[in-house]
């Protein structure tokens, strides 16, 4: 409640109990908002070719300098934010719902159902998600959609794995079974007995597979496997800062850190949300 | 016996697993549309060539006997030619192995050097002391800048400055070790810090979960010195996660690490099935993804047994 | 000689986050040398964290508001870390509830006590095996915690916390996790070994029915303080305290036939702060207005101590009932 009435005092009431994860979730939410609204922003035109010098450096007109079209790179950047955040979110929101579906099924239906859905998260799991990259633009081509397909199977065995086995202890607790001798369908037991319970793992594994389908996403664009040019993300526009580092180290360098932060902010929501459902307090050895 | 047992559940596990893995690879590039004889020609191809080569590789059959067909050929270690280069394609990446092993060996010393002590010091620290704060920084540090990002600052960095490192001019360490390092000590560094910073965070959490553990407590009791507890008893039972998210680490790099190779020129075998991608010369990339495979499984494997050695109720339960 | 365990007074507090709950309102406590005395009481009634308390083994939430407690005449909240730590390996050994989890499941039984008896030879490691009664010491020895029976693991942390003869044993529900039909057994190889070496025993239980079968005193723990302490026969036989006597007719094993057991109504107090009055008052039925309003302090009534406005009435009720039998 007072998250809504009063966003600024729960905001403060974080910041003293734990700055690192308030800064954290200040930085994912500025991100956020610029890469949804950020090109309504008057910080000029991301397409617009000639808009200034060529590969000019930082100054009041273009934050981020102009690149070798001379584009001015700070709207290509919140471009780039958006299309890295929108495409990972995509992927991990997709893969989530069918990971955890699966993993839900495998853990409370066990025997040969579990045996299948474990080995195909094993199978999945023994690719480097760069070579299943290379595999996959081998097969259906560079782009979004094959970005999009390499983040869920490189997140697909986090969320079945975790979700298989928290099923798995809760499946023979004691409100469980007391619902399957009252005569629940397995699919109401899985529903509202099992999913409510499982959410905070979810929760977690979704922050930690957000990253890190960030991370996959930026690398493939770097790489030139993900989004094409003229679209932009955080990884394209580091491949093509890099191509200028030595006399334009201002395009690389910014979009990598806007990058690092954006993934740096949702790791360190994660780390808090992590540390808020299971708590560990270990012994003082003294 | 009872490990024996466990060994070889964990040994037919694992071929399955690869089972599996092989009918992936074959399984993307079999169906993709054009066919296998698109990849292997190019879509430009002659109706002519296209029916030899359907006859060379037995495209004409059912799916699952070209499958037979095709792992057959690999256990024989024939996992096809290079299109380029017309030399089989395992020889290229045997050629280059040592390279990425020198790679991956280099960054997983460095991330172990900084990740353990770290991790162990945060698990250990009382709650709220500023060493978890650290370890908290450095954990989401490293492992939220993506190793090109690293890699392009460090490239930057060095370019204006060299301190002795170079980068690319690559050479084995065989011929010319000193300039193999300063070659290597960059990419390694940049690979490293993903690593340390995933090992302090599991340490952290490995420990931290060992320390309310009763029998921690039971051992403060018998008046045991923290440093004492720490050896004894933290560090086996602290293990298991640590050595799983290490074997993990390693299984990566080990498969190539595509980026950083690709980054600082180095020649390893993910560079190899990079510009295998981009020369369409889709073979390398084929096997470069199933070696990949293979050598992580088998990694895991190790892993596995390694596992029942530290916990012994393992061997006992067969569970993995 | 001073007695060899005195808590004075002692208030510890568990500070979780903006929730503050007392654990020990002031509690006393003499625990004498070799003798054996039972803290009994719900969970909650703050025995535990008593009992932890003598080695100074809270948690880190706990704070220590006021009192003290002393070990050999040495306050173990004033005391370094070094010195703490000698004081646990020399004086106490402590015996937990579950010895499943007590036990470090990564190392062989043997190597654990020999770790315990500060890196003893085989031959030591044997022979304190076979004084807690182990049978085939060597198959014990060569075991990890997961191949014991829980009688047996039990024991093996029994023989660790006596290896180096404390002057203390301090013993947290030592047979909750075991079978029933062996819990006599390792209460009473603990009360044997206890005499022998003529140490003190302190049982934390909340089974007053073993407690009486094993201890030589006891006392009863509410809202966080002993409100009645005294040897075992007189307070389970008359209790002065209600408290005391609710306990009593709601444990089940000394029942006669027909006779009903009497659930204590309502549910123990979380106590926020220091309790200024009876802090059992809202669940007795003896309670009057003074109740209320006056903490009871405990005061000796025939032969115990006891912390109850109306103990001389509860006892002289006791005594009418008995005279009015036939």
């Amino acid at each position: 409640m007072n998250l809504i009435l009063r966003p600024h005092r729960a905001w403060f009431s974080l910041w003293r109990r734990d700055s690192l994860s308030a800064i954290g979730l200040t930085t994912l939410v500025v991100l956020v908002l610029l890469g949804l609204f950020g090109h309504y922003l008057p910080i000029g035109d991301a397409t617009r070719i000639a808009a200034g010098p060529r590969l000019a450096p930082p100054s009041w007109r273009f934050p981020f300098g102009t690149d070798e079209l001379g584009r001015s790179f700070l709207p290509r950047v919140v471009l780039g934010i958006r299309a890295t955040f929108l495409l990972s979110a995509l992927a991990v929101a997709m893969t989530a719902c069918l990971g955890t579906l699966l993993g839900m099924v495998a853990g409370y239906f066990r025997g040969a159902t579990d045996q299948i859905v474990a080995r195909v998260a094993d199978v999945l799991f023994s690719f480097p998600a760069l070579l299943i990259g290379l595999l996959i633009a081998a097969a259906a081509g560079p782009g979004e959609t094959s970005a999009v397909a390499v983040i869920a199977v490189a997140a697909l065995p986090l969320f079945v794995r975790v979700v298989r086995s928290v099923t798995l202890t809760l499946s023979g607790r004691g409100f469980i079974v007391a619902a399957e001798v009252a005569g629940a369908s397995p699919l109401r037991i899985m529903g509202v007995h099992i999913l409510p319970n499982i959410a905070g793992a979810v929760v977690v594994q979704l922050t930690y597979a957000l990253s890190i389908g960030m991370i996959i996403e930026s690398a493939l664009s770097f790489l030139g496997l993900g989004v094409q040019p003229p679209d932009a993300s955080l990884g394209s526009l580091l491949r093509q800062g890099s191509a200028y580092l030595t006399f334009a180290p201002w395009l690389a360098l910014s979009s990598g850190l806007v990058l690092s932060a954006a993934i740096m902010s949702v790791n360190l929501v994660g780390d808090a949300v992590r540390d808020a459902l299971e708590p560990l307090q270990g012994r003082s050895l003294t | 016996m009872r490990f024996f047992l466990y060994a070889l559940s964990t040994l037919a596990s694992g071929l399955v697993t690869l089972f599996g893995a092989a009918a992936l690879v074959f399984a993307s590039l079999r169906f993709v549309p054009g066919g296998y004889a698109d990849i292997l020609l190019g879509p430009f191809a002659t109706p002519a060539a296209r029916e030899a080569i359907g006859r060379r590789y037995g495209l004409d059959e059912p799916l699952f006997v070209q499958f037979l067909h095709w792992i057959v050929a690999m256990l024989h270690g024939d996992f096809g030619v290079s299109m380029v280069t017309r030399r089989p394609v395992i020889d290229e990446f045997l050629r280059r192995a040592p390279v990425t092993l020198e790679l991956a060996v280099l960054a997983l010393t460095m991330a172990l050097a900084v990740g353990l002590p770290l991790g162990v010091a945060a698990g250990v620290a009382p709650v709220k002391a500023k060493r978890t704060l650290l370890a908290r920084l450095v954990g989401a540090f490293g492992a939220s800048v993506p190793d090109f990002v690293l890699g392009t600052i460090l490239i930057f960095v060095f370019s204006v400055w060299s301190l002795w490192l170079k980068i690319g001019g690559f050479a084995p360490f065989s011929e010319d070790p000193i300039l193999n390092l300063r070659t290597m000590l960059l990419p390694a560094m940049t690979l490293a810090v993903f690593g340390a910073a995933l090992i302090v965070r599991t340490t952290r959490d490995a420990v931290l979960r060992v320390m309310t553990e009763p029998y921690i407590t039971a051992a403060v009791a018998r008046g045991a010195a923290p440093w004492e507890i720490v050896r004894r008893h933290v560090l086996r039972n602290a293990a298991i996660p640590v050595v799983t998210v290490v074997t993990t680490y390693f299984g990566f790099l080990l498969g190539g690490a595509v980026v950083v190779e690709v980054l600082f020129s180095i020649p390893g075998v993910g560079l190899y099935a990079y510009n295998g991608l981009g020369n369409r010369d889709y073979a390398i990339v084929q096997a470069g993804a199933l070696l990949a495979a293979c050598v992580f499984i088998t990694i895991n494997m190790l892993a596995d047994m390694l596992y029942a050695v530290i916990d012994p109720r393992l061997a006992a339960s067969g569970a993995r | 000689m001073s007695a060899l365990i005195e808590a004075r007074g002692l208030t510890i507090a568990y500070a979780a986050r903006e929730r503050h709950a007392v654990a020990l309102d002031a509690a006393d406590l003499t625990v004498e040398r070799d003798e054996s005395l039972a803290l009994v009481g719900e969970s909650g009634s703050g025995k535990t964290t008593l009992g932890m308390a003598i080695g100074r083994l809270l948690p880190p939430e706990a704070r220590r508001e006021s009192g003290d407690l002393l070990v050999d005449g040495h306050s173990v909240f004033v005391a370094g870390d070094e010195e703490l730590r000698a004081l646990r390996r020399d004086k106490l050994g402590f015996v937990f509830q579950n010895p499943m989890t007590a036990l470090d499941p990564t190392m062989r039984a043997g190597r654990q006590v020999a770790l315990a008896l500060g890196g003893a030879n085989a031959e030591t490691v044997r022979e304190l095996l076979a004084r807690v009664e182990l049978p085939d010491p060597d198959r014990v020895m060569r075991s990890f915690p997961h191949q014991l029976s829980g009688g047996m693991a039990q024991r093996v942390v029994i023989a660790m916390a006596i290896a180096r003869k404390p002057l203390a044993l301090i013993a947290d529900e030592p047979t909750a996790s075991l079978d029933a039909s062996v819990r006599d057994r390792v209460m009473e190889t603990l009360g044997r070994l206890r005499a022998e070496t003529r140490a003190s025993l302190v049982i934390l239980s909340h089974d007053l029915r073993m407690v009486a079968r094993h201890a030589g005193r006891v006392a009863v723990m509410y809202g966080g303080r002993p409100v009645e302490t005294g040897p075992v026969e007189r307070v389970l036989k008359q209790p002065a305290h209600p408290y005391t006597r609710a306990l009593l007719r709601a444990g089940a094993g000394g029942e006669k036939p027909g006779e009903r057991l009497e659930p204590i109504a309502g549910s123990p107090p979380v106590l926020a702060a220091r309790a200024e009055s009876c802090a059992f008052a809202p669940r007795c039925p003896m309670r009057q207005a003074v109740c209320s309003q006056n903490r009871p302090e405990p005061r000796a009534v025939e032969g115990r101590l006891v912390a109850c406005h109306f103990a001389e009435a509860m006892l002289a009720e006791r005594h009418a009932v008995e005279e009015t039998k036939p």
